[in-house]
């Protein structure tokens, strides 16, 4: 906790069948990790549209966690080759827009991996903590940031 | 009454009013990466105002009728859903130096504000708004404010209208709330005002929109009352893309669309947003049947509802002739072009 | 151009084509013009002022031009870019249509401008253009001009917003997005936007909010951008259309740039070299990913 007491939320999307099952190999485990990760189970990272990601942020996520199988693991043969692509360009261009990308942790975490799950998700929690609330985003409509068209708040 | 103001006592005006808390809505300059544009603005001071410059590229619509408005929030709780009605956000304001277009657009459309429904969203910031237009000097192709009843230095809707005279402008009051103005920052105006000392170019504006557009309103009702398939309805829609920007920039086009936006799992907002027959979903139902389902028939229903259906209603076209749906259209529809043909079209027919 | 009135009166008259698809002198200006009659083809121009990108009309989805019959299109190289992406996508078969190449030497910002084109009048998209002859064309006419002058407006914002801290940059799209109204046109002139229905149409659920306030307006523009990643034809139609004036050719110019780095893709006037997305290779950059 911060001084400021602020608990930062993370949205996870993450693959059923490697991170999800990580994940849940970590609770089994009895791992201790930071308790602000909501996780939203998908197939595969190649259904990880990266409008999710822009919904969480809209709807007042101070950051995001992307996971799933690693290459060449994918239960679907290639969604994660897709998806990895997709990552790339979003992650280069929301930098562009003004989002911070280290809001944003995307991983390769596998059905074994549960140490990496509990690390992933203590890194994230720490690293957004540290760069604070982000509610920028979903606070765009009250922002009143110019004298232009009043957009009537 | 005709009074009389300097460059200087404008300025001090402008900035009282301001300091006075009324919100003050003026043309200024807008820098943009593809070149700058007037642009009516809430300003913050008098130095930002541009009461010269190109045509104004934005309408009063915006102030008037926002983009977006709340209507009401609601927030869901196990008792029920309570709701908070969002007016009475109006805020006291001033127009100055409008196109007379822009203003006599408002007077129009307060007829079907009022009409099956008082608007308590339109009409809440009508009230609060006193308008003050300047009198164009200066026009362009595109503009044809005579051929629809307006024109450069036409008084409709104007609280107190200005025009332009060497050193500053003459100022006449027109409404009481135009003379209330005047009395209020009486201090800055002069009582005597000589219409003679107007500034020509007023005239010549006048003149040069003249010969842009001269249509018969009424012979073109009457043809599109009774040519509602005429073949000429397959060619205007053919460069046009759907897009909507020609309404959304035009000052009497008022289509909107109500949504429901949660904010949260229990609370929301109720708003209604800007939309426009141009495009291809405006009229889909909910079995997926699109009676306007091409670019000509959604052509001819704007045409058809701005030059008959709403003067047949109301009395008034729905156009005050600013030409903003040419300068904006990004596949050159030009609505001039489209009324020479429809009145040539009605005289070959009578 | 005489040639091309020519060729057009020509194909309309042996029926090759049932609509010419170009260029005509308007009243404000250059405009896209639809001829269908031999006699017609006298209306045809080409001239610095043609800059709008006429494959937009060649979507299926515009009914009444589709029912025009088979068509013939008026083509600059980054407009051959856009129907290349159209055939790439099965969106037109090749030889449903007939491609009328114009040699190019650079347009102006705006179809009403007259005067040779000058760093400040020149569009956006030209300086340095290498497609100045398109490469897909059934026939390919007039003579080489000139290369056009370079406009600089578009680098220099563009690094200007590459100076400023992420917060500030979020403060800067933000600004321009309270602008946007949501009139969609930077979506209808988009050659690329040829979905039936557009994820802003979706609404069970919806992903999109739509309205015009700037947190609506930041995610439609943001996924724009990620739909057009790699298909984009650069031809800034959609800065052209906005008529709140926003610089929506920089999202697209910006993505273009982090494909062509991180796939070594340029989009082409190939349409068979296949786009980036939808296909991967198993050596792609993932230094990101944890």
């Amino acid at each position: 906790m911060t001084s400021t007491g602020f608990e930062p939320k993370i949205a996870a999307f993450v693959c059923n069948w490697c991170t999800y099952t990580g994940a849940d190999l970590a609770g089994t485990s009895r791992i201790q990790m930071a308790t602000n990760v909501r996780i939203i189970r998908l197939p595969c990272t190649g259904r990880i549209d990266p409008l999710f990601i822009i919904k969480a942020f809209e709807r007042g996520a101070d950051g995001v966690i992307v996971s799933g199988c690693h290459p060449a693991d994918c239960h679907y043969t290639a969604g994660n080759y897709h998806a990895r692509r997709r990552f790339t360009l979003f992650n280069d261009f929301i930098e562009f827009l003004g989002i911070d990308s280290r809001r944003i942790t995307f991983s390769w975490v596998s059905a074994s991996e549960g140490q990496k799950w509990a690390d992933i998700v203590n890194d994230t929690t720490a690293r957004v903590r540290e760069l604070g609330p982000f509610s920028g985003y979903r606070d765009l409509v009250r922002s009143g940031l110019t004298g232009g068209q009043d957009a009537g708040t | 009454m005709t009074f009389s103001i300097s460059d200087s006592g404008l300025n001090a005006l402008v900035d009282e009013v301001i300091a006075s808390g009324t919100t003050v809505i003026a043309p200024a300059v807008i820098k943009l990466s593809a070149g700058e544009r007037r642009e009516y603005q809430k300003i913050g001071s008098a130095e930002k105002m541009a009461l010269t410059g190109a045509i104004v590229s934005n309408s009063l619509k915006p102030f008037i009728m926002p983009p977006s408005v709340p209507l009401f929030r609601y927030t869901r709780a196990k008792a029920g859903v309570s709701l908070e009605p969002a007016a009475g956000k109006a805020q006291a304001a001033v127009v100055i130096g409008a196109q007379a277009c822009d203003i006599a657009a408002l007077e129009i459309v307060d007829r079907v504000m009022d009409w099956d429904y008082h608007d308590e969203v339109w009409f809440e910031r009508r009230k609060a708004t006193t308008v003050i237009s300047l009198a164009c000097t200066q026009a362009d192709a595109s503009c044809f404010c005579t051929a629809v009843g307006s024109g450069p230095d036409h008084p409709r809707g104007s609280d107190v209208q200005f025009l332009r005279k060497k050193g500053g402008y003459l100022a006449r009051a027109l409404t009481e709330t135009g003379k209330a103005f005047c009395a209020k920052y009486g201090s800055h105006f002069e009582k005597v005002g000589d219409d003679a000392d107007r500034d020509p170019l007023i005239k010549e504006t006048r003149e040069k929109v003249e010969t842009n557009l001269k249509i018969d309103l009424g012979a073109i009702r009457s043809f599109l009352t009774r040519n509602f398939d005429h073949e000429l309805w397959n060619d205007f829609g053919l460069r046009c893309h759907g897009c909507g920007a020609c309404a959304f920039a035009c000052p009497t086009c008022h289509c909107f669309d109500i949504v429901d936006e949660p904010e949260g799992i229990t609370h929301g907002v109720r708003r209604r947003n800007w939309d426009t027959c141009q495009t291809a979903k405006f009229t889909v139902h909910a079995s997926g049947h699109n009676p306007r389902k091409d670019q000509n028939s959604r052509i001819r229903q704007r045409v058809m509802h701005k030059f008959q259906i709403y003067p047949e209603r109301f009395g008034d076209v729905l156009c005050t002739g600013c030409g903003r749906c040419v300068r904006v259209c990004a596949g050159g529809m030009n609505l001039l072009e489209i009324l020479k043909v429809l009145g040539k079209s009605a005289e070959a027919k009578s | 151009m005489r040639e091309l009135k020519d060729l057009a009166r020509r194909l309309l008259e042996e029926g090759a084509v049932k609509v010419v698809i170009g260029y005509e002198e308007g009243p404000v200006g250059v405009r896209p013009v639809f001829v269908t009659r031999p006699a017609d083809a006298e209306k045809l121009v080409f001239n610095s002022k043609c800059v709008q990108n006429l494959a937009a009309y060649l979507s299926r989805r515009r009914g009444h031009i589709a029912r025009l019959g088979k068509p013939a299109i008026v083509v600059k190289g980054c407009d051959a870019r856009a129907v290349a992406g159209l055939i790439r996508e099965s969106q037109l078969k090749r030889e449903d249509v007939v491609m009328i190449g114009i040699r190019c030497g650079g347009v102006s910002l705006q179809p009403s401008e007259e005067g040779p084109l000058t760093p400040a009048t020149v569009a956006d998209r030209c300086g340095g253009c290498e497609s100045r002859e398109p490469k897909l064309a059934d026939h390919l006419l007039g003579a080489l001009p000139p290369a056009p002058p370079k406009a600089t407006r578009m680098s220099e914002l563009m690094a200007q917003i590459e100076k400023m801290p992420v917060a500030e940059r979020f403060r800067f799209w933000a600004e321009q997005f309270e602008r946007c109204v949501r009139c969609n046109a930077c979506r209808e002139v988009c050659p690329m936007c040829f979905c039936e229905r557009c994820i802003q149409d979706k609404s069970q659920p919806q992903w999109i909010e739509t309205s015009p306030h700037a947190r609506g307006n930041l995610s439609w523009h943001f996924t724009h951008a990620m739909h057009l990643a790699g298909r984009c034809s650069s031809c800034d139609e959609c800065q052209r259309a906005c008529p709140a004036g926003l610089p929506l050719g920089l999202l697209n110019r910006k993505m273009a740039e982090i494909v062509r780095n991180r796939f070594e893709y340029q989009v082409s006037d190939d349409p068979t070299v296949p786009s980036p997305i939808g296909a991967f290779k198993q050596q792609d950059p993932q230094e990101f990913i944890k």
